[in-house]
């Protein structure tokens, strides 16, 4: 029986016994029920199905039945007022969708609180933690201060030549850290001064005193400390501060030894540069530098280079001292030629590590005399409209040349997977797999089966 | 057809009230209203679970437990749809979790599921036949026609008890009211009775 033979679905006539068509239809039904000899049969054949279903019959429920739910019942107490549903049964009342709404907001905040509010959190007990150490710091330069020699000690931490690398890192105001910078200074090299900033003064002055007699006349080196400041500063107008950044260098007599300037599209252009600024001129020179904008960070730390430097004095000495003796061989005492030429094999050996030692001391006192600055300026970020970007067509196209290289990509990667890892998943699933089915076509059994 | 609700309501209660306002007078805590919903719905529960479970007590302790959690849900009880569908909707969640429990029994714990009660002496051979008939059809169609022969539920009812969309009950019911006619007109062996009595009680 097919829909196209017959005015009405075979499902119809089902409704239509079992009393689930409208008025309108149920008549349609019928008269087309009295007309075809095929559906009367298909009518009556559902009927007698149907009557024949009610040869299963049921007993009586058991008496034990009442007895056990009215004592259910009598058990329960009854409230006037319907108790308030918990707050659980009233969200799973809710519609899926308010529900997926609730659900996704709440993971929304915790993202937002994990993101935002987590790192202001730790940011602020990671400065309360900076401010205590400064305390503390304070206290132990102070301690320092009135220790008369040997075992001065900051924070409990002797300190020796090899251990006087000081360092000091600064985030936002610099207000209050001087005294303890200063006292730093002073514990680590006595010879040196600190300004009311707590920078060095006279740190580039290793020539002149080198070998500074101290208070009790003993021959006391002057410590020679390789500085290095870190500097990134909000400014106005990146173009404007490179000008004035150049205009500083050449005041102060110092140089760029690296710069990169970096102006990517719809966002904020910065420039890095590496500064060379002679030491005494450090202080000068980073104020200047605090006058281009906002400092959002600044660092500095300095390396005692003195006992590295003496010995390679010592060294250079000795070695100027075997080069003369093998000149005075030369010239005085005579041999073969053999001896001539060890001789002057060992003058070129000793000359090679003069001139060796010679360029590490030139680029160590440099180090000192000149102070790094690692300067990073980074631009307040103004969007704009850029009359000067590609056109839509220009950038559909090479968004469309982008999506097929990234779809060639992922194919390539899928393929690069399946051929690194298919024997292995293939493995993983016959040992896994095989189990899992077995027992879910002995569930899919049993379940059937009740 | 046994078991009517209506009939229920001339027979052991107020045929003025409906289940509906029955179920919100016993919310308010008129214990007469619940028992005339017992005494209403009883044997049409009892049935329910009698038919779709072999051993007899199963069923008892399930209709015993349906009324239970009818009592415990009072407080919660809304009346935004039938009392019916409601009741067959908790019954059948029931049902639901005690095959699950039977299934997971059966395969990790080695239990039997069921303790089938043996054949009475007068089981008529045409009643083992349906039951036989209605055990070969695939388990949703067997629910649905279940539903709408012995409950008297009705298509959008049965829709709302299974959670499936009424064109879907409606085919379906053809198809397992065919099937069901096939099976019944096949040529049943003599002794299928006897046979389909003594494979209950294997199972």
């Amino acid at each position: 029986m097919t829909i196209t033979a017959h005015s009405v679905a075979p499902e119809e006539i089902m409704a239509f016994l079992d009393g689930e068509l409208s008025i309108a239809e149920a008549e349609t039904v019928a008269a087309h029920i009295e007309q075809c000899l095929e559906c009367a049969g298909l009518a009556r054949e559902l009927r007698n199905t149907s009557q024949s279903m009610s040869a299963w019959e049921v007993p009586n429920s058991p008496s034990s039945l009442d007895e056990s739910v009215k004592a259910l019942a009598a058990q329960t107490a009854f409230n006037a007022k319907p108790a308030r549903p918990g707050a659980y049964i009233r969200f799973r009342r809710l519609n899926w969708k308010v529900r997926a709404v609730i659900v996704g907001g709440a993971v929304a905040a915790a993202i937002i609180f994990a993101v935002i509010v987590g790192p202001v959190m730790s940011d602020s007990s990671y400065r309360q933690s900076r401010r205590s150490k400064t305390v503390v710091r304070e206290q132990g330069a102070e301690i320092g201060d009135f220790a008369s020699s040997g075992s001065r000690s900051i924070d409990g931490q002797p300190i020796t030549d090899q251990q006087s690398k000081t360092s000091e890192s600064i985030n936002g105001p610099l207000n209050g850290r001087s005294r303890s910078f200063s006292s730093l200074v002073q514990l680590a090299a006595p010879g040196a001064a600190a300004d009311s900033n707590g920078l060095f003064h006279g740190l580039g002055d290793h020539v002149e005193n080198s070998f500074p007699a101290g208070a009790n006349g003993a021959s006391v080196p002057a410590p020679m400390i390789a500085r290095v400041a870190s500097l990134t500063i909000l400014v106005k107008d990146v173009a404007a501060s490179r000008s004035s950044v150049d205009a500083l260098l050449a005041r102060h007599h110092g140089y760029s030894a690296n710069l990169n300037i970096s102006t990517p599209e719809n966002a904020p252009r910065s420039f890095e540069a590496s500064l060379r600024i002679p030491a005494p001129e450090l202080i000068l020179a980073i104020g200047d530098l605090k006058t281009l904008g906002r400092v959002e960070n600044e660092s500095q730390s300095g390396e005692e280079v003195t006992q590295q430097h003496t010995d390679l004095v010592a060294r250079l000495k000795t070695a100027r001292d075997t080069e003369e003796r093998f000149e005075t061989i030369l010239t005085q005492r005579t041999g073969n030629v053999s001896e001539v030429l060890q001789v002057e094999e060992g003058i070129a050996r000793v000359r090679g590590e003069i001139e060796s030692m010679e360029a590490e001391q030139k680029a160590l006192e440099h180090r000192v005399d000149f102070a790094t600055v690692d300067l990073q300026l980074t631009e307040e970020y103004k969007a704009q409209l850029n009359p000067s970007a590609p056109s839509a067509s220009t950038r559909l196209h090479n968004a469309f040349i982008a999506g097929i290289r990234h779809a060639s990509g992922a194919l390539f990667g899928i393929v690069l997977f399946f051929v690194a890892y298919g024997p292995v998943l293939l493995i993983w699933l016959l040992i896994v797999g095989f189990p899992v089915y077995l027992v879910w076509r002995r569930y899919r059994k049993l379940h059937a089966g009740i | 057809m046994d078991h009517l609700a209506s009939t229920a309501d001339s027979e052991n209660g107020s045929p003025r009230e409906t289940d509906e306002q029955l179920m919100v007078a016993f919310t308010r805590g008129s214990k007469d209203a619940f028992s005339v919903l017992f005494l209403r719905y009883k044997q049409p529960l009892f049935g329910f679970f009698r038919r779709r479970l072999a051993d007899p007590s199963h069923a008892e302790e399930l209709t015993q437990e349906t009324f239970l959690a009818v009592l415990r849900a009072s407080s919660r009880y809304q009346a935004c749809a039938l009392f019916r569908t409601y009741l067959y909707a908790v019954s059948f969640k029931i049902l639901r979790a005690y095959r699950r429990k039977a299934a997971f029994r059966a395969m990790f714990l080695g239990v039997r599921r069921e303790n089938r009660e043996a054949e009475a002496p007068n089981t008529f051979d045409a009643e083992v036949l349906i039951r036989e008939a209605i055990g070969k059809l695939e388990s949703l169609d067997r629910e649905i026609l279940l539903l709408r022969e012995f409950e008297q539920l009705s298509y959008a009812e049965i829709a709302e008890v299974l959670g499936l969309p009424l064109n879907t009950v409606r085919s379906r019911l053809f198809r397992a009211r065919r099937s069901l006619h096939d099976l019944l007109a096949a040529p049943a062996l003599p002794s299928s009775a006897a046979k389909v009595a003594e494979s209950e009680e294997r199972a």
